[in-house]
């Protein structure tokens, strides 16, 4: 039996070069099962290039390393921030200079929920 | 050295997957209703502390809850069965054969290290899982599968034991098998745990040990296979992948008992839909279908009629299943009677591969094409928008009948428009 459908006339000459397409999935996720996704509200991280309303790809499995952006678990909520060492200490910092950074130090209770690893920015806003 | 079998599941996992989506639950108690907000199915460690009972009715207790500040949720089925997907492909890597069993838990086995130490693996594997998934897992191992069974419960019982429990590392099975009850054995049901009991026997180290000839006549082959696995001897195979369905079955119960035939109609033609739905995402299609609806078993004049028919080819096309059920409703309905839950069951599936073709059928090949392509885009748009998006005639609108999720929290992982806030402010 073939494969592709019964056609009368000529085959398409491109029918043995078909790839099946660009999946974003394969390019934004290494780690499929400890990814997930999370919307971003407001304006804190500008200067990073996150905006309000980007869509944010979130890898649970990597440990957070100074420098990147991370999904911390701050007073019951998931926040963004970057952490950073500052004078041999950690700390949480907005990309934003309206927003002070927060010491890990001083705040008992901080957990790193996962880095992320991507931001979808929509250029056009469908709808 | 010898293979080890492994129970693994996740503890509390609905209440679990509430509080890894939610921050603001955390170190709070929590419990989850079953369909309809019936009754609790799942509590965070918190509400157990509370002394908060499972399978308690919710307008029972509601009130007990308030009064504890505890956050209840409806069972909500996307987001448990995205993050049961992704807690099983996360233990895949870590064992050599993985079955998965339910919702929540796995059997696997894996070869026991030269020295016999597995607490090192099982410490990695519970931090893995809480790391990436946020969900504590607890780890049960033996011999056999009915003891990793036992083993696990054990593990869950004690705090000290850290959620695992490695009963191939002790000395004697005897004292733990002896706190086991018969009741709690896996595979022991209630007829033969009640058929134990009258004879005294009330623990697994006592089933393991009473006469096989006894067990046999009563239980059979599974009797003395049961008490092989009790004695460390596994004969229990893991089975492997999921085993192509051999049919799928959609029903609920009504949130008030439905009498109009109109109403009773209107049900059938939703699980048809849901359960058109299910067979196109498994790559299947039905031969056979059967509708059925009963009255509750707790009132007097219980009723239950089941009506079936054979399709003429094998489909999963909606239109195709509904026109096929809905004649069944009639057949099934019985006016006065007041019915507590109706179903659907499509029998005889088989795979896309083995479809026989459509020789009977009155569709051209392109008008067939073209039925396909639009289940695939009704399937499409309701992922994407939400289930019910699109929807059929048939099944009504706003019916009051339908399930009760008043509680329900977010489709966290699987619909974009529901996804978790990362605040930045």
């Amino acid at each position: 039996m073939a494969l592709s459908t019964v056609a009368a006339g000529f085959p398409s000459p491109a029918d043995d070069y078909i790839d099946v397409g660009i999946d974003l999935n394969e390019v934004l996720i290494r780690h499929p099962s400890s990814t997930f996704f999370l919307r971003v509200s407001g304006d804190s991280m500008v200067e990073a290039g996150i905006q309000d309303g980007d869509l944010l790809v979130v890898d649970r499995s990597l440990e957070a390393r100074p420098g990147q952006v991370v999904v911390a678990i701050l007073d019951g909520a998931f926040t963004l921030k970057r952490l950073a060492r500052h004078h041999g200490r950690l700390r949480l910092e907005a990309a934003n200079s309206a927003y002070p950074p927060l010491e890990l130090h001083q705040c008992g209770d901080v957990q790193i929920w996962g880095v992320a690893i991507h931001v979808i920015h929509a250029l056009v806003r469908h709808g | 050295m010898a293979d080890v079998l492994a129970l693994i599941d996740a503890n509390n996992f609905y209440a679990s997957c509430e509080q890894a989506f939610d921050p603001g639950l955390i170190g709070r108690p929590v419990v989850v209703l079953s369909n309809n907000d019936g009754c609790v199915v799942s509590r965070s460690s918190e509400a157990r502390q509370l002394g908060i009972a499972m399978g308690k009715p919710y307008f029972q207790i509601a009130k007990q809850l308030a009064r504890h500040g505890v956050v209840v949720r409806s069972s909500n089925y996307a987001l448990y069965g995205d993050m049961s997907q992704r807690l099983m492909s996360s233990l895949e890597p870590f064992v050599a054969e993985l079955e998965v069993y339910s919702i929540d838990e796995a059997f696997a086995r894996l070869p026991r290290p030269r020295n016999g130490e597995l607490r090192t693996w099982a410490g990695e594997l519970r931090s893995r899982i809480r790391h990436n998934l946020g969900l504590p897992i607890a780890i049960g191992l033996a011999p056999s599968k009915v003891l990793a069974k036992l083993a696990n419960r054990i593990a869950k019982g004690d705090h000290r034991h850290a959620g695992v429990f490695d009963l191939g590392r002790e000395n004697s099975h005897d004292p733990w098998l002896e706190q086991t009850p018969v009741e709690e054995i896996w595979g022991v049901g209630r007829q033969l745990s009640r058929w134990c009991r009258l004879r005294g026997i009330a623990n697994a180290r006592q089933l393991r040990d009473m006469g096989s000839g006894e067990l046999q006549a009563k239980a059979g082959v599974v009797g003395l296979r049961l008490q092989l696995e009790l004695a460390g001897v596994s004969c229990l195979p893991l089975e492997e992948g999921p085993t192509a369905k051999r049919e799928t079955c959609v029903s609920r119960s009504f949130s008030r008992p439905i009498c109009h035939e109109l109403e009773l109609r209107k049900a059938v033609a939703s699980y048809v839909v849901r359960a058109a739905e299910k067979l196109r995402r498994q790559q299947q299609r039905s031969g056979r279908l059967t509708v059925f609806a009963r009255t509750s078993p707790f009132t007097s004049g219980f009723y239950s009629q089941a009506a079936s028919t054979a399709l003429p080819v094998a489909s999963n096309d909606t239109n195709v299943l509904l026109q096929a059920a809905l004649p069944l409703v009639a057949l099934v309905y019985r006016p006065h009677k007041r019915f507590a839950k109706a179903g659907v069951l499509l029998q005889e599936l088989q795979g896309q591969d083995q479809l026989q073709h459509h020789l009977w059928t009155t569709l051209t090949a392109e008008q067939q094409q073209r039925r396909e392509a639009l289940m695939q885009s009704i399937d499409q748009l309701n992922h994407r928008y939400g289930s019910g998006t699109v929807t059929w005639g048939a099944c009504g609108l706003h019916n009051p009948w339908m399930m009760r999720r008043e509680q329900l929290s977010r489709a966290a992982t699987t619909r974009l428009r529901e996804l978790p806030t990362a605040w930045a402010q």
